[in-house]
């Protein structure tokens, strides 16, 4: 009998410490999070196929000398790679936290739900069928494709018995993405730019275009504020659709905007660095673990982890198979399988998580 | 009863007939047609009286039969893999490539490639016939891993059991590219290539190499199709009517990553005729084993004919991969028995 009170009275004072561990963590990580990303970047712009000690670095961006062969690589190469990995990473990792909460599914995640592939499949048939055009009508039709992708999946996730689940979505979500690559496949090889695709499918952070980065702030910052806005009513989302309606949240509205923040911001990182799967599965559910539930705190953290996480996957693919670049996928899946593995292990596949 | 043994065997006849017949047609149509068009009698000339025109021997024998026989082994041994997965999992959406069988074996294949580069010739005798055990070792690596996480207090939870399928496929994709990319340029587009699951660089060693392992294999397996029936009613009446389920389920198991990986190793990852296959079958003859292995065997001979036939003609001169006609056909029917699945 003592024991047990014993025990139980450790068990608390254990979660006491976790929940106090939940309320200050997520402030520190916010906080650290710019020093780190800066950090990081820092440390991506001076390694690599050539040295470049971080003095040249700071000369280059702040008194920039076009003559000098470091700092124009700097500047059209190493930093535009390494501003993107960190606002791919953020994208990706804020999308997978929404798409968690909303479906109450802790598989949800773009990669896994056809929404990346719904989005190399419509830039496949733009590069065919409308070539010519610039930058930002590439964006549009990469958000367009990831739309039609979600569409599909949860379209026909719903039309089935039991579709929402983890399983059926997962398996739905894999099978519509191979379709989908399958079509762009066919139609790429019978107009002959497969080179060109698998250029698109690859993620490609090492020739990621300055110039694209550029176009993409403003809809990131518009999908990232929607993520922001709509973090309070997804916790209480992430409550079950009958509470959340007992507690007044318009579940339908909140409903469509997080998936239209999901698909913007989605449908900037395909177009910036093609596919990258995984930041969008595990992020958020460290996030989850260092903030809790309330998503006020998690989407913010998702987005600072993601953003670094994803950075330093990009440092680390130089390393793998020196001095030749090894695709970033390859890298985040060397962490993505074993979470998702675990994941699989802990929650099991029938019910919602 | 007598008569309704009987009459299923008819049926099962019939259907063999007919499937049989659909894959002629398929034959016939990939023999005559592509780049340089032969009419059906000299084909027929040809094959029972060969060394007549030079251009027909060469085009026949060294470029289309080949194939064509690489195709109908290839589809034989992942039907017959299909009906044995779905059945041992008990799981209709089972699917070696879904499970990771494809991609375990897709991966130490690479491996094999990257090891014996240089030293023995890819497309050697030794080079070929070693791949299949090689793809052996990455199909068992990939089951031993699968069954590890999906299993929960003794048993293989269906749902789970997909969902670390996906996981590991995922995860040796990614070991295959990162491995593909240190290859020499040379061999890395012909990896890129069969990874894609195409038959198109078929000739005869490939089918020697995968000839051995169709003719044991399913031999076996049929033998085995009582277990497979009395296992579709669940593991404790299986137990209770006298057999010894995990011993079974190893056995089949292992003999279908047999067959998978011998087509792998011949032609890439085709998805979706292991799992579509079994499917048509199982409407096609009803629920006994005995009927339902031979014939998917049969429905995916004649899938991997056809879509091979249209890969080839569609886009023509480009070839499309086997693998991607098929998925492409195979997704709608995929979603199509979601739909229908009432849980």
């Amino acid at each position: 009998m003592l024991r047990s009170a014993e025990k139980k009275r450790k068990t608390l004072k254990i979660r006491r410490v976790i929940m106090r561990f939940q309320r200050t963590v997520p402030a520190v990580i916010l906080w650290v999070a710019p020093i780190a990303a800066v950090l990081t970047v820092l440390l991506s712009v001076s390694i690599g196929a050539k040295s470049i000690p971080a003095g040249t670095v700071w000369e280059a961006v702040f008194s920039f000398n076009p003559e000098n062969v470091d700092h124009q690589i700097i500047v059209a190469s190493r930093l535009p790679r390494a501003v993107g990995a960190l606002l791919i990473g953020a994208f990706l990792a804020v999308s997978g936290a929404l798409m968690q909460g909303m479906t109450r599914n802790y598989l949800a995640s773009p990669s896994i739900m056809g929404v990346s592939d719904g989005s190399v499949f419509l830039v496949t048939m733009f590069m065919v069928f409308a070539p010519s055009n610039g930058s930002i009508s590439l964006i549009a039709v990469s958000m367009i494709g990831s739309a039609l992708g979600a569409g599909l999946v949860f379209g026909l996730a719903s039309l089935i018995p039991n579709g929402l689940s983890p399983v059926r979505l997962a398996i739905l979500g894999t099978i519509i993405g191979t379709f989908l690559s399958g079509v762009s496949a066919a139609v790429s090889s019978y107009f002959q730019i497969s080179q060109g695709l698998a250029f698109w499918y690859n993620a490609r952070l090492h020739t990621i275009n300055p110039e694209l980065i550029k176009l993409s702030i403003p809809f990131a910052v518009v999908g990232l504020a929607l993520a922001i806005i709509l973090s309070k009513s997804i916790t209480v989302l992430s409550l079950g659709d009958e509470v959340s309606a007992g507690l007044g949240a318009k579940t339908g509205l909140v409903k469509a905007l997080a998936i239209l923040a999901v698909v913007i911001l989605t449908g900037v990182s395909v177009a910036l660095a093609g596919k990258i799967a995984f930041i969008g599965l595990i992020i958020p559910h460290i996030a989850r673990f260092l903030s809790g539930v309330d998503y006020r705190w998690s989407i913010p953290v998702s987005g600072a982890l993601g953003a670094l996480f994803l950075a330093l996957c990009d440092i680390l693919s130089r390393f793998l198979n020196y001095p030749f670049e090894t695709p970033i996928g390859v890298v985040t899946a060397l962490f993505g399988v074993p979470f998702f593995l675990y994941l699989i292990k802990k929650k099991g596949g029938g019910k919602h998580g | 009863m007598d008569k309704r043994v009987a009459s299923s065997i008819a049926r099962a006849w019939i259907v063999a007939a007919v499937t049989i017949a659909v894959m002629l047609i398929g034959v016939y149509l990939s023999l005559t047609s592509g780049m340089f068009d032969i009419s059906v009698l000299d084909v027929f000339r040809t094959l029972f009286n060969p060394g007549q025109v030079h251009e027909h021997d060469m085009v026949v024998f060294r470029f289309r039969l080949p194939r064509i026989v690489l195709a109908v082994l290839v589809g034989a041994a992942l039907g017959i893999a299909g009906v044995v997965i779905q059945g041992v999992t008990r799981n209709g959406l089972a699917d070696p490539g879904i499970l990771g069988i494809n991609a375990g074996a897709g991966m130490s294949v690479v491996l094999f490639m990257l090891l014996v580069q240089g030293s023995i010739k890819l497309t050697g005798w030794a080079g070929v016939m070693l791949r299949p055990m090689f793809g052996l070792i990455g199909g068992l690596l990939a089951t031993i891993l699968i069954y590890l996480f999906a299993r929960e207090r003794g048993k293989l939870d269906p749902q789970r059991l997909i969902l670390v399928g996906i996981a590991i496929a995922s995860g040796f994709g990614s070991i295959t590219l990162y491995l593909s990319l240190k290859m020499n340029p040379n061999d890395f587009e012909m990896a890129t290539v069969w990874l894609a699951g195409s038959i198109y660089s078929a000739n005869w060693k490939f089918v020697v190499a995968m000839l051995p392992w169709l003719i044991m294999i399913p031999p076996i397996l049929w033998l085995k199709a009582r277990s497979l029936d009395v296992l579709q009613l669940g593991e404790e009446m299986a137990g209770g009517v006298g057999v010894a389920t995990e011993r079974e389920k190893k056995i089949l198991l292992a003999c279908t990553i047999g067959l998978v990986s011998a087509s792998v190793a011949v032609s890439g990852s085709v998805g979706f005729v292991g799992l579509i296959a079994p499917h048509m079958a199982r409407r096609l003859v009803g629920h006994s084993h005995r009927y339902i292995l031979p014939i998917s065997g049969l429905i995916g001979a004649a899938m991997v004919v056809l879509a091979d036939y249209i890969g080839k003609t569609i886009f023509a001169p480009a070839e499309l991969a086997v693998g991607v006609v098929i998925s492409i056909i195979g997704v709608p029917y995929f979603v199509y028995l979601l739909l229908r699945a009432k849980r």
